[in-house]
């Protein structure tokens, strides 16, 4: 066994002993390092401050608002905001969490970071115009936080929740649009899809037919393979069944503070 | 007949060669400098739809404060500064025009500052419906400005950093070469934070 190795037992130890403090490192500083939570459902409470019958109450309503509406409402708890402004913060977690649709981007974030004693509604583009800035700093500041100023974080999420939902859902038209929509989205993939197909084919009737552009697009294709190796990795994971829709959002809602 | 076949395969040539330009990254300089220009008319758009706040905003102050009278006016002075200046797309490679843009809005911000500041001497216009709509709806433009502006910025840094990369490098030296960078905004930090209202 040490006969077979190159280095002295010494020499392991120490080469143990770096390769351990190198990794003890890393994992401080990324313990360090802005932690944002995983979304891993409609509710993702990293700062464990949702008592288990809210979070039971409110679950249903959540998944009840997207299937009648496609609006994704998520709440989230965080430990801490890293140092940073909620509103920067809340903007990267709802842009990173891609919540709402892509097309409609009508997703809406609950941010509140308890250490901070911040709290934030940020708005997803699409639903700007219905959950306003007005509007969202009404639900913060009558139905959010006279209840968090007591430390009833269960009453004031999900009185929340009930306003944000009860604005977002008064748009009676926003849900008749659905289907229609869902039909035009199919019917303009089509072509597009055929058009691939069409240029495949010719690529492949060239290949066949003229040996000089089966050198060029040898050639070619070896480039694109060099060039694009490493942007094509970061596939698109969805565990536990809830996942962001491609959803945006620009700044909009309000924040306060309690 | 030959000579049908012969199109045909110059045909089918043109088609393979667009696919392969395009898998070249030969598409890549426009569209980045597209995006670019779009993320600019966010920013603008965001600018205006503060300044369009002001004046409502203005008018509600004075019915509360109208003896700030030197707060007030340079808000509109500063609001007619600001939107006097329009950045067109075509000058975004110019950093005077940007440098200029940006100094007027933040005279903006800072006279809107101090009008906030003040507009805490005066409780009752602080418990008006109103004026608390106008400023939260102030805030959250302020937000949206600073969204803007750093999606504007990563954009710009973007079609920036494709002009002098490979394999890009080789189109904007080329099919591109008038292309120069854009401009970004110089990072103005005082600027960029919101006022900080409190309730």
């Amino acid at each position: 066994m040490t006969a077979s190795c190159p280095y002295s037992p010494l020499a392991r130890g120490g080469l143990c002993f770096f390769t351990s403090i190198v990794v003890s490192l890393c994992a401080s500083l990324t313990a360090l390092a802005a932690h944002p939570p995983e979304l891993t459902g409609r509710i993702v409470d990293q700062a464990d401050i949702i008592p288990a019958a809210t979070r039971s109450t409110i679950e249903p309503k959540l998944a009840d608002l997207e299937t009648k509406s496609g609006i994704q409402l998520v709440v989230a708890t965080v430990n801490s905001l890293d140092g940073e402004e909620i509103e920067p913060y809340a903007n990267e977690l709802f842009r990173s969490w891609k919540l709402g649709e892509k097309t409609k981007n009508n997703g809406v974030l609950l941010l509140v970071a308890p250490k901070e004693k911040r709290v934030r509604i940020e708005v997803g583009y699409g639903l700007e115009g219905t959950l306003t800035d007005a509007l969202s700093t009404v639900i913060i500041s009558n139905a959010i936080a006279p209840r968090f100023k007591v430390g009833d974080f269960g009453g004031g999420i999900s009185r929340g929740v009930d306003d944000i939902i009860s604005v977002l859902t008064t748009d009676a038209s926003e849900w008749q649009q659905r289907p229609s929509l869902r039909v035009d989205d199919q019917a303009t993939r089509d072509p597009l899809n055929w058009l691939i197909v069409a240029g495949i084919i010719a690529l492949v009737t060239l290949l066949i037919v003229s040996p000089g552009f089966r050198w060029f697009f040898l050639n070619v294709a070896l480039n694109i393979l060099l060039n694009s190796g490493g942007s094509r990795g970061g596939g698109f994971s969805n565990r536990g069944g809830f996942s962001g829709r491609g959803g945006s959002s620009g700044g909009g809602g309000a924040s306060g503070r309690w | 007949m030959p000579n049908i076949i012969s199109r045909t395969c110059f045909a089918l040539t043109i088609i393979g060669l667009s696919f392969a330009l395009a898998s070249c990254g030969y598409n890549t300089i426009p569209t980045l400098q597209e995006q670019a220009k779009a993320r600019w008319s966010d920013v603008q758009n965001q600018y205006q739809r503060r300044a369009d706040l002001i004046p409502n905003l203005v008018s509600t102050v004075q019915g509360y404060a109208a003896q700030e009278k030197s707060v007030l006016t340079g808000v509109v002075e500063a609001r007619a500064k600001a939107t006097q200046i329009k950045v067109d797309a075509s000058d975004l490679t110019d950093p005077d025009k940007i440098k200029a843009f940006q100094d007027a809005q933040a005279q903006l911000t800072g006279a809107l500052g101090r009008l906030l500041a003040v507009s805490e001497n005066y409780p009752e216009l602080k418990s008006n419906a109103n004026f608390m709509a106008l400023q939260s709806q102030l805030e959250g433009t302020e937000n949206r400005i600073a969204v803007a502006r750093r999606d504007y910025i990563d954009a710009v840094r973007a079609f920036n950093t494709a002009l002098r990369t490979l394999p890009t490098i080789i189109w904007a030296k080329t099919a591109f070469a008038g292309e120069k960078p854009m401009a970004e905004f110089t990072a103005n930090e005082g600027a960029q934070t919101p006022p900080q209202v409190k309730f």
